[in-house]
């Protein structure tokens, strides 16, 4: 399993545009789950209606998570994706 | 009904337990007394299901329940409060406390005349009864019937001076019996008769010489004044000296001092000064009734109702009284009528004109109550909560009263005096006065009058609200679209809100457009709530409640979000009516938005429908003809 931990700098937080980017992106990796966790609440990154359920907000810190086949291209490739968006 | 829910759903609008100073009942109502009224949100009591109606009189709050049902109410209320039972009279004299003095003063006739209330009704009932059954069945008049009926309905205003003096000294606190004492020493039969002492040349009338003051020997019959002051004087003079007397003696010091003082007092002092004040006042009241053509009748018919609200009608009492047992008849009792009955049909055009079943559930019996005189239902649940049916009340008040007391309204007795048009009764109003006055058709044209002009006017002006509280998801009637605008083989979506749709590739923002989010629509709305667009589970509701994600059949994923961008007015201007988790149907309105705001944030208004996860099904139709 791989993991880091980002603080949000979007002025909007995890709103329902990044958030769709991000769960069409974390589909992408086959035999891979990747969770975001914010507060103790996770919610698979996929799954774009819980990604928003977490009310992530501008200097909110985020937990992500990537477990399985594909995880190393997966936790970049999330990595990358936060780093450009968030 | 649940009586518990009912209690807890009152305790939790009344500021806490620290804030409640004591709690009874009566009939009907819950009589509360708070440390502070306006910590008491009595909109939202008027809203707990089982309360009738919330107003506040004499410092009390009073929350109508209805009979029967309050007691149980009542009972639950105490149990969660863990508060005592008060009696009424505990709560009144709680309220009393908090009252400015000038109130106080004003309350206390009512307090002393509405305990005889029953003798008053009973006796003047039976003498408009005595003295009309001659005039239909003139056989009556010569057995010995009219007579023995006349004695027995005359007995309590003979003698009122002293069911006076016993309510009196009750309500100042003096020993009942002594306070019986003064009112029969002011109506012995030693003295000479006041209603019959005009007969005596001026000289006859025997004199007592006490120290420098030379008492005539007449008594109070017709008086109701002096006799209360007579027994205030003799309540304070009987507490002093208990305080002030050896226990030892106090037995039979403290009687014989407070009887004798107070007579002495009464007939030397009290007596001559408030028979001849109380005369004034009388005239006072008949000049103010027959001041130009019942204009002052009118004028008081109109604020009578008034009285009633400020509690301060029983203060009529002691001048009606006066009328009655000086001349035998009460000519204020036609205005008070007129008024009362003017607030009935005032309520029965809001009976009848009302939707709200919760209105109409109150203002039905309220004007039943109220055709019989009981107007306080009336006014404070249904006229003088609305206010205009109150003013109209007050209109057909001084209409009715205007055509009782003008000069036509007058008779002549059998010796050719002047006959007011009246009733020898006080506190009985409306239908049951009809058989105590003294003159039928007249009085019930009058009681037809009031009604009629207040229930015309009410029906005309006042007009019901909508009630505010509620506007939000059922008055504003939301058009639910039944176009559907997704299709996949997990089921149909059908447009989350009436408007032109586009396909999402053509939504004005790129991210939307791209697909990156899903697959769906937009709609460009033509109204301002956006409805669930099928059955499911509410599965997200941004914080900014600009956006709603759904669970539907089949684990469809659907996005709705209202406008472009719209997540940087941070929620102003949207309001979600259902929280994640939430179980919905199609149809059932789900967030309001203000598309004003959305316009002049500069963001387009278009609500957009996607399927996220479009991916996992093979046969995705959208757009506006599918």
């Amino acid at each position: 399993m791989k993991e880091f931990n980002y603080t949000v700098q979007d002025p909007l937080g995890i709103h329902a545009r990044p958030a769709g980017l991000l769960s069409k992106l974390a589909k992408t990796f086959d035999g891979t789950v990747v969770t975001v966790e914010k507060d103790g609440k996770v919610a698979k990154a996929s799954q774009l209606m819980k990604l928003m359920g977490l009310g992530i907000k501008q200097g909110a810190t985020v937990t992500v998570k990537a477990e399985g086949e594909n995880e190393d291209a997966a936790i970049a490739a999330i990595e990358a994706f936060f780093k450009e968006n968030l | 009904m649940d009586y518990r829910k009912c209690a807890q759903d009152i305790f939790a609008q009344l500021g806490g337990r620290e804030n409640l100073v004591s709690v009874a009942h009566c009939a009907a109502r819950l009589r509360l007394v708070t440390v502070d009224n306006s910590k008491i949100d009595k909109a939202a009591l008027e809203e707990v299901d089982g309360v009738k109606g919330v107003f506040e009189s004499n410092g009390q709050v009073q929350i109508i329940i209805g009979t029967g049902t309050v007691n149980k109410v009542y009972d639950e209320f105490l149990d969660i409060t863990g508060m005592t039972a008060a009696t009424k009279d505990e709560v009144k004299n709680a309220a009393a406390a908090r009252m400015p003095l000038w109130k106080q003063i004003l309350k206390t006739p009512g307090d002393v005349f509405v305990p005889i209330l029953p003798a008053i009704v009973a006796s003047g009932l039976m003498m408009g009864l005595v003295e009309a059954i001659p005039k239909f069945i003139p056989a009556f008049g010569e057995t010995d019937w009219l007579s023995f009926l006349d004695l027995v309905a005359n007995t309590a205003f003979a003698m009122l001076p002293i069911l006076v003096a016993v309510s009196s000294a009750r309500v100042f606190g003096g020993n009942i019996f002594l306070g019986t004492v003064i009112g029969m020493m002011m109506v012995h039969p030693a003295l000479v008769n006041a209603w019959t002492v005009g007969n005596y040349a001026p000289g006859e009338i025997p004199v007592w010489h006490l120290f420098f003051f030379n008492v005539q020997q007449v008594g109070y019959q017709g008086h109701v004044i002096p006799v209360i002051l007579a027994v205030l004087l003799m309540s304070t003079v009987e507490k002093w000296l208990h305080k002030h007397v050896p226990e030892m003696i106090d037995l039979f010091v403290t009687p014989l001092c407070t009887v004798v003082i107070t007579a002495f007092v009464t007939f030397t002092i009290i007596g001559p000064i408030f028979s001849a004040f109380e005369s004034i006042v009388l005239k006072g009241a008949e000049a103010l009734v027959s001041v130009g053509f019942g204009i002052g009748a009118a004028v008081m018919g109109a604020i009578y109702p008034i009285t009633v609200v400020m509690g301060l009608h029983h203060m009529c009492n002691v001048i009606e009284a006066g009328m009655i047992s000086s001349s035998g008849v009460n000519f204020w009792m036609p205005i008070a009528s007129a008024a009362n009955f003017a607030q009935f049909g005032a309520c029965l055009a809001v009976a009848l004109k009302v939707k709200n079943e919760k209105t109409k559930s109150v203002a039905v019996p309220s004007s039943l109550s109220a055709s019989l005189g009981i107007t306080e239902p009336a006014i404070f649940g249904i006229n003088f909560r609305f206010m205009k049916p109150f003013v109209c009340g007050m209109i057909g008040g001084a209409c009715g009263s205007l055509f009782a007391a003008g000069p036509w309204a007058h008779g002549t007795n059998a010796a050719g005096e002047v006959v007011k048009f009246g009733a020898p009764v006080y506190g009985v109003t409306g239908i049951p006065a009809i058989p105590a006055v003294n003159n039928l058709p007249f009085y019930l044209i009058e009681l037809c009058i009031a009604a009629g002009v207040a229930f015309v006017l009410t029906w005309i002006i006042w007009k019901e609200e909508e009630p505010a509280k509620k506007a939000a998801p059922v008055a504003e009637k939301v058009e639910v679209p039944t176009n559907p605008v997704i299709k996949c083989e997990a089921g149909t979506v059908l447009a989350p809100v009436a408007g032109k749709v586009i396909p999402y590739d053509q939504i004005p923002d790129p991210t939307f457009a791209s697909g990156a989010l899903g697959t769906g629509v937009g709609v460009w709305p033509e109204a301002g709530v956006v409805v669930a667009p099928c059955d499911g589970e509410i599965s997200s509701v941004a914080e900014t409640q600009h956006a709603i994600g759904i669970t539907g059949a089949g684990d469809m994923e659907l996005l709705i979000h209202i406008g472009v961008d719209t997540v940087a007015m941070d929620g102003d201007g949207f309001q979600a009516l259902v929280k994640e988790g939430d179980q919905v149907k199609a149809g059932q309105p789900l967030v309001k938005f203000d598309r004003d705001k959305i316009a002049k944030a500069n963001h387009p208004d278009v609500v957009v429908v996607l399927l996220t996860n479009a991916d996992d099904y093979s046969d995705v139709k959208y757009g506006a003809n599918i």
